[in-house]
């Protein structure tokens, strides 16, 4: 089956005529949607290249923090162009990512020509997304569950459950507004640290200090530390340095906002 | 026995924070209960390691060794579902993110500058250095044991969702 793609590839391959300018522009928009879904650097560069190969295309990639730069020739350097893709902002998504490698593979196996590949591509970027779950709630119920990781007990894992659901609704709107996240993150870390200090200042359970340290890692950016190391290992230091301060500087928000219910509250978890 | 029943406890609520925390990045529908069974998986495993009869292994060491397990599960199971690995290795390893440590790390920093006396900043500089390594190893740690399978079975890892599509 795959000797029957590689043919298919050849063949597609002899017969391409596409410009070097559209393949391009084409590859720059894939790059960075790829990108911004949460995608590591080394499968960004193995589905790009995977793509240009497949019209008999070479290309060569660098990867910023926040644009990707991309030179594509063919074989004999007789057509060279170069696009430099700004990275957007959007939220990460492993639908995304996994539709785009898939789109990535069809084009390699020969199963689209170029023109598909691209109203394909136009397609699978605007799929709405639809959570099957409700995502405060989810989230509240993950923050509580992750409360109970670090031996919290039933009512602590209630005023987590609380305080992470009120925080996430905050973030919503918050979003919604178009109010910098970094700005959200110490805004919602703050209401929900004060809301989990509760349990403290009323003794409403026997782990108040677990409840209060636990509300606010719903905030903590997950992906971006793992993308991070991911990419460290793969040699792509400057992208995962990128990632890792993005990671960092939201931590730090975290922190902020938590320092600032502590200010407010009295409580001493340190 | 009792170890047993502190592991499902311990995997059941790291199935919650897997699936809870995963909705947040967007996998596709499918990958919600594979990344609630692969994360459930190592998460006790890693409770295991660190409070299992005779083993208290460093977290360090159990996160590694968890994360290779979870590793491998995600690779071995993506091309049967058609799906990237890292759609179910990055929401497997998020109940494992050592968040805590992390803003510990800054909070440390921040009260350094607040102490004027040696006493307190070393103690402050303690809890700043103690949570920043720790935090950093784990991670470190965690992208370790969870990219070696992708690299020991590249071929599995970066064809997983060719042919069969459905757009």
């Amino acid at each position: 089956m795959e000797h029957e793609g590689m043919e298919m590839t050849e063949m597609i391959r002899k017969e391409c005529t596409i410009p070097a300018t559209e393949m391009c522009a084409f590859l720059a928009n894939y790059s960075s949607r790829l990108f911004t879904s949460g995608s590591t650097c080394i499968r960004l560069e193995k589905n790009v290249t995977r793509i240009a190969e497949a019209y008999g295309m070479n290309v060569e990639i660098t990867i910023l923090p926040r644009h990707i730069h991309l030179t594509v020739h063919d074989p004999g350097y007789h057509e060279v162009v170069t696009a430099i893709a700004s990275i957007g902002e959007g939220p990460i998504s492993f639908d995304l990512n996994t539709r785009l490698s898939k789109l990535s593979w069809q084009i390699a196996d020969g199963k689209i020509s170029f023109e598909e590949a691209r109203e394909v591509f136009e397609r699978l970027v605007d799929i709405p997304y639809h959570n099957i779950f409700n995502l405060p709630i989810i989230v509240a119920c993950a923050n509580a569950a992750f409360c109970r990781l670090f031996n919290g007990d039933w009512i602590a894992m209630a005023v987590v459950f609380v305080a992470t659901f009120v925080g996430y609704i905050l973030k919503i709107l918050l979003t919604k507004r178009g109010v910098d996240y970094r700005l959200t993150v110490v805004a919602c870390a703050f209401v929900s640290s004060v809301l989990a200090a509760c349990d403290g200042l009323f003794g409403l359970s026997s782990t108040p200090d677990v409840a209060f340290a636990t509300s606010v890692l719903y905030l903590v950016p997950g992906i971006p530390f793992i993308n991070s190391f991911s990419d460290m290992l793969d040699r792509h230091y400057i992208c995962a340095f990128g990632r890792l301060m993005n990671a960092l500087v939201l931590t730090f928000c975290l922190s902020f906002g938590l320092g600032l219910g502590i200010l407010l509250t009295g409580v001493h978890i340190f | 026995m009792e170890i047993i029943w502190e592991m499902l406890q311990d995997g059941f609520f790291a199935a919650i924070a897997a699936i809870g925390f995963s909705a947040i990045s967007r996998p596709p529908r499918q990958a919600y209960l594979w990344c609630a069974l692969i994360a459930a998986t190592g998460h006790s495993f890693r409770f295991l390691l660190m409070k299992g009869p005779g083993m208290s292994v460093h977290i360090v060491i159990a996160t590694t060794l968890a994360s290779f397990l979870i590793g491998v599960m995600a690779v071995l199971l993506s091309p049967k579902t058609k799906v990237p690995a890292e759609t179910y290795l990055f929401p497997s390893l998020l109940p494992m993110i050592p968040g805590i440590y992390a803003y510990k790390t800054f909070a440390g920093l921040v009260m350094c500058m607040y102490h004027s006396s040696e006493g307190m900043f070393e103690k402050d500089f303690y809890l700043f250095a103690t949570n920043g390594l720790t935090c950093f190893f784990i991670l470190l740690g965690m992208a370790i044991g969870a990219t070696i399978p992708i690299f020991m079975l590249k071929k599995i890892s970066f064809q997983a969702t060719r042919h069969k599509i459905r757009f």
